[in-house]
């Protein structure tokens, strides 16, 4: 996995939970080209742990002399995001993984419709930039809890004009998703991050409406949820790993020395998956990536965010 | 035919069958396709709104349209020709709305011209109901000289274009609605196996 070394150039205090830090390459050359909707895999090194998270790139495409992420500061963060705020200064150094898109606005489609909720604006705003470029017919409907939660909103009015709606939760402003849907033309497609609650109602809604599930598009990066601890044993090498409670199956095979394969660490993308030889408990499936019914077969888990309910876990790696 | 091969490219057709989420249903059918009406209309009726466009092959004795207009109970269109039948779908395409569910039966030919039809709108082919009916005929598309023949039923074919003898191969592309020829004689000029008829 390629890493590139970065350095903070600025932080600024976007709303009362959001911060948006501006990260230039350490060695000063421009960073790598990316596409709208793309993140990067953010390491941190939090008392001697590497914590990894994913977040979505969201300055403009055409702009490679800095990248542009933001974090919102989670209640029940894992590390990660308390981490970015209260640690991380301009001048701090960081690594990150090469840009991947697993988000991407559909070339096939003729009209598109963003739904954000929340922090869940970030990955629009680098395909607001490629939309504008490519002068595709889009709108962006942005939905947030309150006046102050309302992350750059002047900003969007900026870049979308007339094509951004805001819902405001706190004044009675409610996206109704089926009315939206009900009325868009042939080649339309929907796009949507936030809340899982939104993303669901989305897709449901959707489906009901009789929308192909190919022109509905949703990225939603899961926290890895925290369980009981279990161990998990590597049949190649025969390494018996202790994965604590806190912490994910594959964060604890990184920390022992295993080099497992990772890309989006959210369940997302399904780079990680790992073949089960057995399992004597049971598997708690947390990603988005395996059906339904490969998720009841048990033969394969998303280490990034999966985990076991178990005393010994044994997967082919 | 190698077991356990096939080119990808090679499209599968099914029969047709009512989607059970839709806002609307859009029919779309020639010839033996009839048929494939007539089953389609042997099912669970749907409880949303339905248009259907229909044409009769004018070269076979056969007749659906009767049968699929009193049938039917509402929105039949009896068209003359597959040409009639295109140029209404492409007026009426801008008014239909996502979840607009798309069904189409007849020759190969007339499906992919049809799926052009709904692709300038954004349908992708996929997301479309589709039955083969009545032949295997093919469209081929030279590649040497470009010309695109309709209704080859016999492979070698010779190239109306270029004169080229054409090895048809399932190789199909979505984009052109046909089928790759490619001339059978190119390494060893004149020697052409005899044509069979492999697409009736």
């Amino acid at each position: 996995m390629s890493i590139l070394d970065v350095k903070v150039a600025d932080v600024e205090q976007v709303t009362e939970v959001v911060k948006h830090f501006t990260l230039v390459q350490e060695n000063g050359e421009p960073l790598p080209h990316f596409s709208g909707g793309s993140h990067v895999v953010v390491s941190m090194n939090i008392n001697g742990r590497i914590h990894r998270n994913p977040y979505s790139l969201m300055g403009s495409t055409s702009n490679t002399d800095s990248y542009h992420i933001s974090v919102r500061k989670q209640e029940n963060s894992r590390g990660g995001s308390k981490f970015m705020h209260e640690q991380v200064t301009p001048g701090t150094r960081l690594q990150i993984t090469y840009p991947v898109n697993l988000f991407a606005i559909s070339k096939m489609g003729h009209r598109h419709i963003l739904i954000a909720g929340g922090i869940g604006i970030t990955p629009f705003m680098s395909q607001i930039a490629d939309l504008n470029r490519l002068g595709y017919d889009y709108e962006l409907h942005y939905a947030y809890r309150s006046p102050e939660h309302g992350a750059f909103r002047e900003q969007l009015e900026e870049m979308c004009g007339n094509r951004v709606h805001f819902y405001i939760d706190s004044e009675g402003d409610r996206l109704d998703i089926p009315a939206l849907l009900k009325q868009q033309p042939l080649g339309t497609h929907v796009y949507t991050c936030g809340p899982e609650p939104m993303v669901k109602a989305l897709h449901l809604h959707a489906q009901n409406l009789g929308w192909p599930d190919n022109h509905v598009h949703s990225e939603e990066f899961t926290a890895p949820p925290v369980g009981d601890e279990f161990t998990v044993q590597l049949a190649k090498s025969g390494m018996d790993i202790t994965v604590p409670g806190d912490m994910s199956m594959l964060e604890a095979m990184e920390e022992a020395g295993a080099e497992p394969p990772f890309l989006c660490r959210g369940g997302a993308c399904g780079r990680c998956e790992l073949e089960v030889v057995s399992c004597d408990g049971l598997i708690m499936h947390n990603d988005h990536y395996l059906s339904d019914h490969e998720k009841a077969e048990g033969r394969s888990i998303m280490p990034c965010v999966s985990r076991a309910k178990c005393s010994k876990l044994v997967v082919n790696l | 035919m190698e077991r356990g091969y096939w080119i990808r490219s090679k499209p599968l057709y099914d029969s047709l069958i009512w989607k059970q989420k839709a806002t609307g249903h859009v029919v779309i059918a020639q010839g033996e396709g009839g048929i494939a009406v007539l089953k389609l209309f042997q099912q669970m009726c749907p409880r949303e709104p339905i248009t259907l466009l229909f044409a009769d092959d004018a070269a076979t004795s056969k007749n659906y349209a009767d049968i699929i207009q009193s049938l039917v109970p509402e929105g039949v269109h009896i068209c003359e020709s597959e040409q009639d039948v295109l140029d209404k779908l492409r007026a009426q395409l801008p008014d239909y709305l996502m979840g607009t569910q798309f069904y189409v039966a007849g020759s190969e030919a007339f499906i992919w011209d049809v799926l052009a039809e709904l692709k300038v709108y954004g349908v992708q082919d996929i997301n479309v109901e589709k039955e083969l009916s009545g032949t295997l005929a093919r469209s081929v598309y030279c590649v040497h000289c470009k010309t695109t023949d309709r209704d080859v039923h016999h492979s070698i074919h010779q190239c109306s274009g270029c004169g080229r003898h054409l090895f048809v191969r399932d190789h199909f592309s979505r984009r052109l609605g046909a089928y790759m020829g490619v001339m059978v004689d190119a390494e060893e000029p004149g020697n052409i196996p005899a044509k069979e008829e492999i697409y009736p």
